[in-house]
């Protein structure tokens, strides 16, 4: 689905190399979750995915990026997002309008939704979200992570195969940034549609994606299976990212002669485990 | 120090604030907790008086809110906004710590060593331009002009949104070690994992109530007021909760437990 091949880019002005040299290919239906310290080029790695990179921010790149067998290069943002849908991590940089139902509405008709399906989508999407209370609410009045909620119902009522999320939960509560990942999973799951999420909450991350890459410095210094790359949890600390805490209790029981199996990534895995130790 | 009454607060009829009293004494360290739309960041502007209450009294160090100005009010108390690009309003790291601290003080040589101190312990450049800064930093440039002018009170919205790990170790490291010299913290804070790690107490939000109020510890074992208002124990004590096992929150406490049952269990089966 998306195919990234060396891919290097410098902004305009940029001391350094945003990314330095990426291959990537994430695979149709992936759920993967993107992870890395501030500055480790997260965001611009999503840029060059939905075409803002080369198109929108100039500098020098290098390399290529296909989406679709599209190559990024050869297209405009906005072609591409009939197939990609993003949510910028600056949210109030993707609000074009002043009430939550238009917000909605925008894209729908500026992809030319039939009339008929119109009003279907923009209620499934703000019920997806749950937001369907502040259909009519002005968007000035919303808190930040209502506002989050706007963003991304906006995006999946257009029904993108891809979906790119810059730190959809930066702003949410505990229990709504897991409403988020649930509809996150429901999609990827029931619709196929490819997700790639860029997120700080690495415990939220390891509950629900199925892939993970590390950025630092402009690189992918690791990615795989979750389970694969956590358990390099000590590289993880050293560049600055912390695992859940599970993933501590297992390699401090395994360090104290436990017989743990493998790094247990989330709860149910840390439950199993225990269950395991304790009690078979 | 902080003395909520009765406090009510409604925005446009709309009540977001229900009620509430309690009492924040010198040297606490205070995480307030609760979901989008709680009344969280309305109680940090009830508290340092930046909103008056519509019914019920708030006083700071005695001092009545409704009828002290929000100016004489930021002597006592430094306020962190949620989104630090609110804050900032000048062109270098320097200048904008040195704003506040010209308000703050008036010996020069009291403002030429605050300042100094102050980039010193951030570890900042006082020539870089705040908005070629990441998020993380910007934040902690707003936190530095506000912890520069030497209130007794912190009180900080969200201040580790949007920070990556380290960042926001940096951030709250610097937090404890002015709460451990005695000066009173109040943190709104989504991340039950910090509020743990740092937090002695804990004031839960649910439906602009407060309802509850308590030691960390005890708070984050009482399941049913956590649901109420939406919100998770940490890690570590949900998995302890599934066992049974009481007043569990850190890997060294459930790594004991976990190896004695272990033990536990080969002596009964010999």
């Amino acid at each position: 689905m998306i195919h990234i091949e060396n891919l290097s880019f410098r902004y305009k002005n940029g001391r350094k190399p945003a990314l330095d040299n990426i291959s990537l290919t994430i695979h149709e239906g992936e759920f993967l979750g993107i992870i890395g310290g501030s500055g480790a080029g997260k965001t611009t790695l999503s840029y060059a995915i939905n075409g803002v990179i080369p198109h929108h921010f100039p500098g020098d790149f290098y390399g290529s990026v296909k989406v679709a067998n599209t190559d990024t290069f050869d297209t405009t943002p906005g072609r591409l997002s009939l197939k990609i849908g993003s949510v910028l991590q600056d949210i109030d940089s993707q609000m074009v309008s002043s009430v939550v139902e238009d917000e909605i509405l925008y894209g729908l008709e500026n992809f030319s939704v039939p009339g008929d399906e119109i009003e279907e989508r923009l209620l499934s999407a703000l019920e997806a979200v749950g937001i369907l209370p502040l259909r009519y609410r002005a968007i000035d009045s919303l808190s930040g992570g209502q506002k989050q909620k706007v963003a991304i119902a906006a995006i999946i009522a257009l029904r993108p195969k891809v979906l790119i999320l810059d730190e959809p939960t930066s702003e949410l509560d505990p229990k709504s940034s897991e409403q988020i990942f649930d509809l996150l999973k429901e999609l990827n799951e029931k619709y196929g549609i490819t997700i790639v999420v860029i997120e700080q909450k690495i415990m939220l991350l390891s509950e629900y994606v199925k892939k993970l890459a590390v950025m630092d410095k402009g690189r992918i210094i690791l990615s795989g299976n979750v389970r694969d790359v956590l358990g390099h949890s000590s590289e993880l600390e050293e560049i600055g990212i912390h695992c859940p805490r599970v993933v501590s209790l297992s390699n401090s029981l395994r360090d104290r002669g436990a017989d743990v199996g493998g790094v247990w990534i989330n709860l149910d895995e840390a439950e199993a485990g225990i269950r395991r130790l304790i009690y078979d | 120090m902080i003395n909520l009454q009765n406090v009510s607060f409604s925005y446009n009829n709309e009540k977001v604030l229900s009620n509430i009293s309690l009492h924040i004494d010198k040297g606490e360290f205070t995480a307030i907790i609760g979901s989008n739309g709680a009344g969280k960041s309305t109680l940090c502007r009830i508290m340092n008086g930046l909103l008056k209450p519509s019914s019920g009294t708030v006083t700071v160090n005695g001092m009545d809110t409704r009828t002290t100005k929000s100016s004489i009010l930021a002597r006592h108390i430094g306020f962190l906004f949620q989104n630090p690009d609110r804050q900032i309003c000048k062109n270098t790291v320097g200048e904008e710590i040195r704003f506040s601290l010209d308000i703050a003080f008036t010996d020069k040589s009291m403002i030429e060593k605050r300042l100094f101190e102050t980039l010193s312990l951030f570890d900042f450049d006082a020539d870089s331009n705040p908005f070629h800064l990441s998020r993380g930093e910007r934040q902690q440039v707003a936190l530095a002009s506000i912890i520069a002018a030497e209130p007794e009170i912190l009180i900080l919205d969200e201040p580790t949104t949007g920070l990556d790990y380290v960042e926001c170790m940096k951030i709250m490291s610097i937090i404890k070690k002015l709460n451990d010299k005695g000066i009173t913290v109040i943190m709104v804070c989504h991340d039950m994992e910090i509020v743990l790690d740092f937090a002695q107490r804990i004031l839960v939000l649910a439906e602009g109530r407060l309802i509850a109020d308590g030691e960390t510890r005890e708070i984050f074992k009482m399941e049913e007021i956590l649901r109420q208002a939406s919100l998770l124990p940490p890690q570590i004590a949900r998995l302890a909760a599934r066992f049974g096992f009481d007043d569990v929150f850190y890997v060294d406490e459930m790594t004991d437990i976990v190896l004695k049952r272990i033990k536990n269990r080969r002596k009964r089966t010999g």
